[in-house]
């Protein structure tokens, strides 16, 4: 069986070797494949290949032939579609018969000497058992592709526009030439969103207002300080939580709104140091010491959030850009004269620890 | 009448001798080996001759003639690499066509039978006997 293999090797090649771009080309190939395995079965063991590819092209030329002389046989008799007899006959026009030549009744399997020999060598070659498998033709050597596409009435599609027959092949879908967004389109709501924000930013300016009142009154009462500074941090810290379970749900417009409001914080808070470093004693610098470090880290936490509106996000509205900037320049000015002053109070302390 | 009863007898048997082939050709869509010319190939060259026809026994039988036709070339063609003489023989091993292979000379001699004039040029035209008729040159 290796001489069977060889042939079906060079069936391959010649196959695979042949450009595949034009549907002419494929179809030879095939056709040489299916010609090689016929001569294979009468008992050549080896082909020339110029020999092969000429007789793929008698084989082809002759599907040609009898396939237009059916169709004229129809033709002539009215009708588009061939018959058996079409057939028939078209194998008896092609084959040179001599003197009996086609009759009326060469139609018949009778008279047919063409059709006779062809029934025998059905009958005969099917005895012969073929154990190679035949090359697999995909069905695209036809073109199917006006089968791929249905049309409108398939569909159940009506076409855009009156001019368009039904039985048309449908138009693609518009998600195939349409560009889409990506995310999913919100309805906004402008009114809402601003409503929203102003009552978010009431809240946080409530929570902050509590949480300065409480450390204006634990800064005026002394006596409760040392011990109460646990609760101090405890406030300050439920502040924090506050602040952030607020911030949290809030954009990042909201945010810049609410920096606003930690800088005020700042604000507040640099009175009452300035306050602190005029006239308390040093045990107010070692308390105002011990909760600066609280509120440094909250000043952490706001830069943490001034950070974050630099990424644009898609709700970001281009007309409360330049007025952010503005803001964001005098936050700037504001957070430089609020460290300007925490670095003076640290500093100070350090000087009266000194005295 | 009696003449005319025969053929109409016989044209009886014929019809049903023809839709038995039809049907039998049919039978071999499970198997994978007869035609050896697939059924696509066939309707693609028959929808370019403008042969139109929804039956698939009609193209199995185009697919069937044609493959005899190949079939009946490829013979005449081996028969007449047999009946060349053999080759030099080198060695005692060696047999007499050995190797059996389709070439041109040999298509063009069965093809001329049917009609059909193939001739493959010469490569090299440089001996005096080029283009003559190959049944009166020596091999």
């Amino acid at each position: 069986m290796s001489t069977e293999r060889a042939q079906d090797g060079d069936r391959n090649e010649a196959a695979s070797s042949s450009r595949c771009s034009e549907s002419y080309e494929f179809s030879h190939a095939a056709a040489k494949a299916a010609v090689a395995q016929v001569c294979e079965s009468v008992g050549y063991e080896h082909f020339k290949d110029p020999a092969l590819e000429s007789l793929a092209g008698f084989a082809l030329q002759y599907i040609l032939q009898l396939g237009k002389t059916a169709t004229s046989f129809a033709n002539l008799t009215g009708r588009s579609q061939c018959n058996v007899f079409d057939i028939i006959l078209a194998l008896d026009d092609l084959t040179d018969n001599g003197e009996e030549g086609i009759s009326s009744e060469s139609c018949s399997l009778g008279r047919s000497v063409k059709l006779r020999e062809i029934i025998d060598y059905v009958n005969s070659s099917e005895e012969i058992p073929f154990s190679q498998p035949l090359p697999r033709f995909p069905v695209a050597i036809s073109d199917k592709s006006r089968n791929l596409i249905p049309s409108f009435v398939e569909i159940g599609e009506t076409p855009p526009g009156k001019h368009i027959p039904l039985w048309l092949p449908a138009f693609p879908d518009p998600h195939t030439y349409k560009e889409t967004p990506m995310w999913i389109e919100r309805v906004s709501d402008p009114r809402g969103d601003k409503i929203e924000q102003a009552r978010q930013r009431r809240k946080a300016e409530r929570a902050l207002l509590s949480l300065q009142r409480k450390l204006v009154c634990k800064l005026s009462s002394r006596n409760t300080v040392w011990g109460d500074l646990d609760g101090v941090k405890e406030e300050m810290r439920e502040e924090e939580s506050d602040l952030r379970s607020v911030s949290p749900p809030i954009s990042e417009e909201k945010v810049e709104s609410l920096n606003r409001d930690g800088l005020s914080v700042i604000e507040a808070f640099a009175p009452a140091m300035e306050a602190a470093r005029d006239g308390f004693s040093s045990e107010a610098h070692t308390e105002w010491k011990k909760k600066k470090p609280v509120a440094l880290s909250k000043l952490r936490t706001e830069k943490k959030f001034l950070g974050q509106p630099l990424d644009l996000s898609l709700q970001m509205k281009g007309e409360d850009r330049p007025l952010s900037f503005v803001r964001e320049e005098d936050r700037d000015d504001k957070r430089r004269r609020a460290e300007f002053i925490l670095r003076q109070c640290m500093e100070n302390p350090v000087d009266l620890n000194q005295l | 009448m009696n003449h005319g009863q025969q053929s109409g007898e016989a044209k009886h048997e014929d019809d049903a001798a023809l839709t038995e082939f039809l049907a039998s050709l049919m039978d071999y869509t499970p198997t994978v080996y007869f035609p050896f010319i697939p059924d696509d190939l066939v309707e693609h060259y028959l929808a370019k001759s403008g042969f139109q026809c929804p039956d698939v026994r009609l193209i199995r039988l185009v697919a069937v003639a044609t493959q005899k036709f190949v079939a009946d070339v490829a013979s005449d063609a081996l028969q007449h690499c047999k009946a060349r003489p053999a080759p030099v023989v080198k060695d005692k091993k060696q047999q007499k066509d050995k190797r059996l292979i389709l070439t041109m000379e040999d298509l063009s001699k069965a093809l001329r039978e049917y009609g059909v004039n193939v001739k493959h040029p010469e490569y090299f035209a440089d001996s005096p006997s080029t283009g003559m008729d190959p049944a009166t040159r020596d091999e």
